[in-house]
């Protein structure tokens, strides 16, 4: 037990994801607020983001660029760049689903005048 | 030349896509020639780029010519040919399909609607082709973007149904990209070749169990598997008759095809991951997929629902077949996928139809109407007899396949499944064909109309195809053998 909690200690962004994640799940089920639904879903959509930056972090190193012709360093002198390329294509994606989200939200405002769930499901009753 | 067919295919109609509202400056009635056209035009290049997969083997196209492990990578193999195939013909039908529909919720909003029809076929051609995960993941967003907004089209109570799709995709989506991330950490590559060469050694690495779980909970939510599928059933009754029939063939269908993706090319089959027997996971989902979903399509009174709980169940039916983990499984559970395609696309036609022309959507609906087109009535026949698995439909020969493997593998209670998934699935239908029939002897309540021309072609070329997939299932099967030949254990 011990060992575990001492390797988690080890691992502070892991901790810091899971407890994003799981807060994000929690706010997008339990809310009746549909945009701190959306708010709930963009934790987990960030968290997930943040986990892969993490993952290619790296102390000492630094970016992926040929510094010298014969500087040819290893590996160790790089931080790997491919997360951070899925990172950006990975905020694009939620940009867009961002946009459609509060686009829907305002449609949905705008028909039938609230906000909250339960309201919204007893007009459509 | 046919090395470049598969970019192709998704280029011409993504490059349409984005020209069409430029072109709708000029005019709103040149989009819809233009999109038809392109996706004729896709159409073709997909059956070429089938024909010379099938002749010359498969096609790995590198992106601007980077090496796979480094670059972009997709794979035309024969199983991914067949389907993006598939896929464009039933776009193009629903589009075809779709000419006089849009009269009611999509006035105004033509140039959109295609626009978004034609970006969705460019990302289901994606998700098919793409020979890593994480593009997997790009290109399924993409297709569920146009899945939200096409769904929330009509307003109103459609509206909530897309809220929900969106949130229910979105965290699937979500809980994919994590499981790609975990993959990425254990394995340090994405592309599925390479992956397939790794994965399987490190079966026993708590990333790569994470990952694997992480990755089978967000494909299962946008695949709509069982105890995850309540986004379905709203999103589906409550689109655009013009849209609903391409998302119910496709979008559930082509996030099943990564589901397999994964379990067979990825990580390879025969293994049980720290004692834990995946393909046993993944029939027990199947079986409760298949009865529950067909026991709630047999309460339900809405059409649209109704075939929407079919289709949840016929997801059970592929996850059966695909779970004895055989060769002969695998196959099987393929067939039925493609078949199932064709089967939602017609089953949501018809209910567009009558939707729009006798305003019945609900079965006591079909009792006061009086249908004497035969087109109409020939394609519910049709459609019903490959749901319910008849000899000359390819409904039967896909079941057919998947029993087939379940009894090699001994597996009964899968067997029982299939069955009872079956009988049920007669029995909603007989509800549905009942009522149609004895309407029909009744003074009609609403008066009876001309079938126009598109809804026949629609109806008809899918009832065809219905028929063609059963007497040619043996060629296709034949096919779909060779493609998946060393795979399954």
């Amino acid at each position: 037990m011990v060992e575990l909690i001492q390797a988690w200690l080890y691992r502070p962004n892991f901790i810091a994801f899971v407890i994003l994640f799981l807060w994000g799940l929690y706010i997008t089920v339990v809310h009746h607020n549909l945009v701190k639904k959306l708010i709930g879903l963009y934790l987990v959509q960030t968290s997930v983001i943040f986990f892969l930056v993490t993952t290619s972090a790296k102390s000492g190193a630094t970016v992926p660029v040929l510094i010298s012709e014969a500087g040819s360093a290893g590996p160790e002198m790089y931080v790997n760049p491919l997360p951070h390329v899925l990172t950006l294509t990975a905020i694009v994606v939620q940009v867009a689903t961002l946009g459609l989200s509060l686009a829907l939200v305002a449609a949905i405002y705008r028909q039938f005048g609230s906000l909250n769930e339960d309201e919204v499901l007893k007009r459509l009753e | 030349m046919t090395y470049h067919l598969p970019a192709w295919v998704f280029l011409i109609p993504f490059v349409t896509a984005i020209s069409i509202p430029l072109v709708a400056l000029k005019g709103e009635h040149r989009c819809r020639p233009l999109a038809l056209a392109a996706l004729c035009v896709t159409a073709v290049v997909a059956l070429m780029s089938l024909g010379s997969v099938l002749a010359g083997g498969e096609i790995r196209y590198a992106f601007s010519g980077w090496a796979p492990p480094v670059g972009i990578e997709w794979v035309a193999d024969e199983v991914a040919s067949i389907m993006v195939a598939a896929a464009c013909l039933l776009a193009l039908i629903c589009v075809l399909y779709s000419s006089p529909l849009p009269a009611g919720p999509l006035e105004g909003r033509r140039v959109p609607y295609y626009t978004i029809v034609l970006l969705l076929v460019s990302g289901l051609v994606g998700v098919i082709y793409a020979g890593d995960l994480f593009n997997i993941f790009v290109f399924l967003e993409i297709v569920a973007l146009a899945g939200y907004s096409l769904v929330a089209v009509p307003g109103g109570r459609a509206l909530m149904s897309a809220f929900r799709y969106l949130l229910m995709g979105s965290l699937g989506a979500a809980f994919y990209l994590l499981g790609v991330a975990y993959f990425y950490a254990a394995t340090g590559t994405l592309n599925i070749a390479d992956l397939a060469q790794r994965a399987p050694g490190l079966l026993e690495s708590k990333a790569v169990i994470g990952g694997l779980i992480f990755m089978f909970i967000g494909l299962g939510i946008k695949m709509a598997l069982m105890p995850l599928h309540a986004w379905l059933p709203d999103a589906y009754a409550d689109a655009p008759d013009s849209a609903a029939p391409i998302l119910a063939a496709l979008l559930t269908k082509v996030t099943l095809l990564v589901w397999v993706r994964i379990l067979f090319w990825v990580i390879g089959s025969g293994e049980s991951v720290q004692q834990v027997d995946v393909f046993a996971m993944v029939w027990a989902l199947g079986v409760l997929a298949s009865v529950g979903g067909s026991v709630l399509a047999l309460i339900q009174t809405d059409l649209k629902k109704m075939f929407a709980y079919g289709g949840i169940a016929h997801v059970g039916l592929v996850l059966i077949g695909v779970g004895q983990g055989s060769h002969t499984g695998l196959t099987g559970g393929l067939f039925y996928l493609l078949n199932d395609a064709v089967m939602q696309c017609t089953l949501f036609m018809l209910a567009g139809i009558l939707a729009h022309q006798y305003a019945a959507r609900t079965l006591d609906d079909l009792e006061r109407i009086n249908i004497s087109s035969p087109w109409v009535l020939g394609a519910f026949v049709v459609a019903a007899l490959s749901m319910v698995g008849l000899p000359p439909t390819g409904g039967f020969f896909g079941k057919w396949y998947i029993v087939l493997s379940a009894v090699e593998s001994r597996n009964y209670l899968a067997v029982a499944a299939v069955i009872v998934t079956t009988l049920v699935t007669l029995a909603y239908f007989a509800r549905v064909l009942e009522r149609l029939f004895r309407g029909a002897r009744k003074t009609p309540l609403v008066p009876d109309v001309e079938t126009p021309l598109s809804f026949r072609t629609g109806v008809a070329v899918l009832s065809v195809a219905i028929m063609g997939l059963g007497l040619w299932s043996d060629r296709i099967v034949s096919v779909l053998l060779d493609a998946t030949r060393g795979l399954g254990r």
